[in-house]
């Protein structure tokens, strides 16, 4: 193995060394220019080469690059938020989840679902909501709602294992009770991830 | 003889006896079934109240005036607030939603800068959610445009009755629906005047003659009347009578809509609901009866103050208030508010929109007549402050371009991108007109608007943030011949450029080499998942926003795009419920999963990309930097359209400015557009947008120009997300694996 590296490294040196410049870097483009395919009529033909995307091409010169200096921090547009901060879920988010749970254990799951809809438009980031919205959903019969609902749940909750669990498990259910044994066995299996 | 007369006495007997009979069942049924025609309510989203929440003072204090709250020094009874450095007292007048009863409450509300930090009732008790109740933003009206506020006799104010009673028919509780003594009277009255000069009629009789009869004063009329009178009052009681009169009477006039009963007159009037109203103001209404426009309190403020104190007096006279009452009530002022288009004015874009969307499932006349209570999610606060932006930016670019500015439109589409909820509409820059909703109906060119779907189909069919893309000079053959060379903004080619560069710096000609390599089907495919529902053409062009399409359509695809493609059809209307509360129809929270979480995420980085570095970045120099905006410039051919899509954590807005006449303007869309949704953003101050990473994405340092892997610490490099396993391999050097240029980093660090 470690022979391996060596050659790797060693070509890698090699091929720097062979390059005019390691620090003037073009990139080598390849043309991925191909004939237009026979068209439909009233498509479109170009006249030039299809314009060809340009890549980068695997293997090739190394390029070198300064580091960074300490002050020169590098431009953040979107950092991957790992795990959103849990906020603690405000008093009225638990008063009307809690409502919910009461008018669904009794069966008023219409009066449920107003209520968590009522608690999606003051926390929409909350999973909980999610989970007992898309439950209700179930509990009524509309498999393909819960199901979505619980499928935003899982984009919401990104980076959370509780509720990550808890919604793919839900999943499982909804699209075991929908007849998609094969769904509910995957959802089952991505639960069991977290 | 006798026998005949007797004969002639049976007919006439019978005659009158199946008269009676015929008039008797339409006594009872007018006023058994249903007597009134009421017009559909539409209200606004109830204002939510709980701890904890970002509301601030003002915002507050917007939405009380808005519900016509009398701010008093005592807040003792319902509508009325004490309002404080940091804290108010609200005594609420409840509501009855269809989802449960918020009962009135008076409770305080404490503040902590623009936070609502606590909430208590009467008793000390915290309130963990409150609902103000739903301002009422518009009526669906018959063509006879009469309009009402039914109310219940029990919840008229004191006195009502009492003053009614004693200025229109003093035996009121005595008779038998008619008065004879009265007649005599206004016999005599009439001899002596020599012509009909007063009625003499009940209040059982007047209702008959506005119920059941035209409104000559011809004898017939009143041969028909007194029989009738006593018919109701055979089948009905007192109360009954008198509830039906206070509903039915007629108060008065706004424009072509004729003002019935005390419920609308009270807030016709007084603007505020008539369990609220004093003594004065009730003596006033009370008198108005005998000639709404003889004693109109606007037109003729000295008659109705007469009038008033008159009936006050009669009142005193008769014992029913005291003379400490009498005398408070006499010497306040008249207290009538001005004239306000009741019901109407304030939000006509976007009670279009709801209209529209009720026609759908509701017919014309029961929308006018069942009196159903339509409840949307209309936002009064974000409309304001939509509208307040959309003025100051169009003021600022007037000054800025003079007489090129000229003659502006634009409409404006404001949702809630969590709940698929619009909240605010603008349909043009007179934003109380009525007239042409160009935020529904302008159909204009979308321009880059377009450009998101084009790399979101090309993302989803394996091309990443990072593939290079070619800006240069490219044409397309048409099928008429005709050569497609687009050009971009600047007339420069770019040459190699990456592919989330390309879209943040709204590049024309590699985003149409992109989406011709990625066909237009696969453009046109997404445009639809993501929610464009009408044709949409297959040329070219339409990789660049030839397509025309309404705010209201873009607003809709942009919603799935900030709800990491989930759609949810833009929700207007929450709940239709007939005129007892009872839920006709719900829309529901829907939503459905159109393109994977994972590739909307890249989409929404090179989106952000646009606003921290590209096309939107201005944005920033008024805006937080934390706020992490999305969006996307627009600008139609020639300029003739400008317009800005983007959202946040929780508002997504789409603008649009041009000209009727589609006439070129003289900014672009970030010139124009943008500034009226950054001016909206910094007043609405939303929560800023958090991509959470999807489980199937990854962050890799890129070196920007080349596009190989790179890392943090070597220069160039730039953190960008990629589907999982999707990331280049291979890597640039910076020595970071290599011992030797690490120890000359620092030799180079000593002699700098």
């Amino acid at each position: 193995m470690k022979k391996v590296y060596l050659m790797v490294g060693l070509a890698l040196v090699v091929t720097g060394c062979a390059g005019p410049n390691p620090y003037v870097y073009k990139a080598p483009v390849e043309d991925r220019s191909r004939t237009p395919q026979s068209s439909e009529p009233g498509t479109v033909v170009p006249v030039d080469p299809v314009p060809g995307v340009k890549v980068t091409p695997i293997g090739g010169a190394p390029v070198i690059r300064a580091q960074r200096e300490e002050e020169d921090k590098p431009v953040q547009i979107q950092a991957p938020v790992e795990q959103v901060v849990s906020q603690p879920q405000s008093p009225a988010v638990i008063a009307l989840l809690e409502t919910a749970r009461q008018d669904s254990s009794s069966g008023n799951l219409r009066t449920a679902q107003n209520r968590l809809e009522r608690a999606l438009r003051i926390a929409p980031r909350d999973p909980e909501v999610y989970i007992q919205l898309a439950d209700v959903q179930r509990r009524q019969g509309q498999f393909l709602q819960a199901e979505q609902v619980a499928l935003k749940g899982v984009s919401v909750a990104a980076g959370q294992k509780n509720p990550l669990r808890r919604l793919w498990s839900l999943i499982a259910d909804i699209r075991q009770e929908a007849g998609n044994a094969a769904g509910a066995a995957e959802a089952r299996q991505k639960a069991a991830a977290y | 003889m006798l026998r005949w007369l007797f004969k002639l006495g049976l007919v006439l007997t019978v005659i009158l006896a199946v008269g009676l009979i015929y008039l008797d069942a339409q006594v009872r049924s007018k006023f058994e079934g249903k007597r009134w025609a009421v017009p559909a309510k539409v209200y606004a989203r109830p204002l939510e109240l709980y701890p904890g929440q970002n509301l601030s003072r003002d915002e507050l204090r917007q939405e009380l005036k808005g519900l016509n709250y009398r701010f008093v020094r005592s807040a003792d009874q319902p509508g009325a607030v004490e309002w404080a450095s940091s804290r108010a007292r609200i005594h609420t007048r409840g509501f009855n939603f269809p989802d449960g009863e918020e009962p009135a409450r008076n409770m305080l509300l404490t503040f902590s800068g623009s936070t609502l930090s606590d909430i208590r009732d009467a008793e000390g008790r915290r309130l963990p959610l409150v609902r103000l109740e739903p301002m009422l933003i518009g009526g669906i009206y018959p063509k006879s445009n009469e309009d009402r506020d039914l109310i219940k006799l029990e919840e008229a104010p004191p006195h009502l009755a009492q003053a009614l009673v004693a200025v229109e028919d003093r035996r009121f509780y005595e008779h038998w629906g008619v008065s004879f003594k009265g007649i005599a009277r206004a016999m005599w009255v009439n001899m002596r005047a020599g012509r009909f000069v007063q009625g003499g009629s009940t209040l059982t009789q007047q209702l008959i003659k506005n119920f059941y009869l035209t409104s000559d004063r011809t004898l017939s009329r009143k041969l028909l009347e007194l029989p009738m009178a006593m018919l109701l009052e055979l089948h009905y009681d007192k109360d009954e009578i008198l509830e039906a009169y206070l509903n039915e009477v007629y108060l008065g006039q706004s424009g072509n809509r004729a003002i019935h009963g005390f419920g609308l007159a009270s807030q016709y009037y007084f603007a505020r609901p008539v369990q609220e109203l004093e003594l004065d103001q009730v003596a006033l209404l009370a008198g108005m009866v005998k000639g709404p426009s003889w004693y109109d309190p606007r037109r003729h403020p000295e008659r109705a103050l007469e009038r008033r104190n008159l009936v006050l007096k009669m009142l005193r006279d008769q014992g029913q208030i005291s003379q400490a009452e009498y005398d408070d009530a006499r010497q306040r002022t008249l207290g009538v508010v001005k004239q306000r288009s009741l019901h109407k004015g304030a939000f006509p874009a976007y009670l279009d929109l709801v209209k529209r969307k009720l026609r759908e499932e509701y017919r014309d006349e029961d929308l006018s007549t069942e009196g159903l209570r339509v409840f949307t999610a209309l936002d009064p606060l974000v409309q304001t402050r939509a509208e307040a932006a959309l003025e100051t930016s169009i003021q600022g670019l007037e000054k800025r371009y003079g007489q090129k500015a000229q003659g502006l439109e634009a409409s404006m589409v404001v949702t809630d991108p969590q709940t698929g909820e619009v909240l605010a509409l603008i349909g043009g820059r007179e934003t109380r007109y009525q007239g042409f909703n160009r935020a529904l109906d302008a159909l204009r060119p979308i321009g880059s608007l377009v450009k998101p779907a084009v790399y979101l189909a090309a993302l989803e069919k394996g091309y990443t943030l990072n593939t290079l893309l070619e800006d240069e000079p490219f044409s397309v053959k048409l099928p008429d011949g005709s050569l497609w060379q687009p050009q971009n903004f600047d007339h420069r080619s770019h040459g190699l450029v990456p592919l989330h560069r390309s879209l943040a710096l709204s590049y024309n000609q590699s985003t149409a080499r992109l989406g011709m390599e990625v066909g237009l089907e696969r453009v046109i495919d997404m445009l639809e998942r993501l929610g464009a529902e009408r044709e949409l053409k297959a040329y070219p062009s339409l990789l660049l926003g030839a397509q025309s399409l309404s705010p209201l359509e873009l607003a809709s695809i942009y919603q799935t795009i900030a709800a990491n493609g989930f759609r949810m059809p833009l929700r207007v209307i929450r709940r239709v419920t007939d005129a007892e509360g009872e839920e006709l129809s719900r829309y529901p929270f829907t939503l459905k999963q159109q393109v994977k979480p994972e590739v909307v995420h890249l989409l929404q980085y090179a989106l952000q990309e646009a606003g921290r570095e590209g096309t939107a970045r201005s944005a920033y120099s008024v805006l937080p930097q934390n706020l992490n905006l999305a969006g996307k410039t627009g600008t139609s051919n020639d300029q003739r359209d400008s317009w800005f899509a983007g959202f946040t954590g929780d508002r997504l807005a789409v603008v649009w400015l041009g000209r009727d006449d589609n006439s070129q303007l003289p900014f672009t869309g970030s010139g124009g557009a943008l500034r009226v949704w950054t001016e909206f953003m910094r007043r609405e101050e939303p929560e800023p947008f958090i991509a959470t990473r999807p489980a199937g994405v990854e962050y890799v340092w890129i070196d920007e120009t080349t596009g190989l892997r790179s890392d943090e610490r070597c220069e160039g490099s730039r953190l960008l997300p990629f589907l999982m396993g999707t990331a280049p391999e291979e890597k640039v050097d910076c020595g970071l694996d290599n011992p030797v240029r690490r120890s000359l980093d620092w030799f180079r660090n000593w002699f700098n």
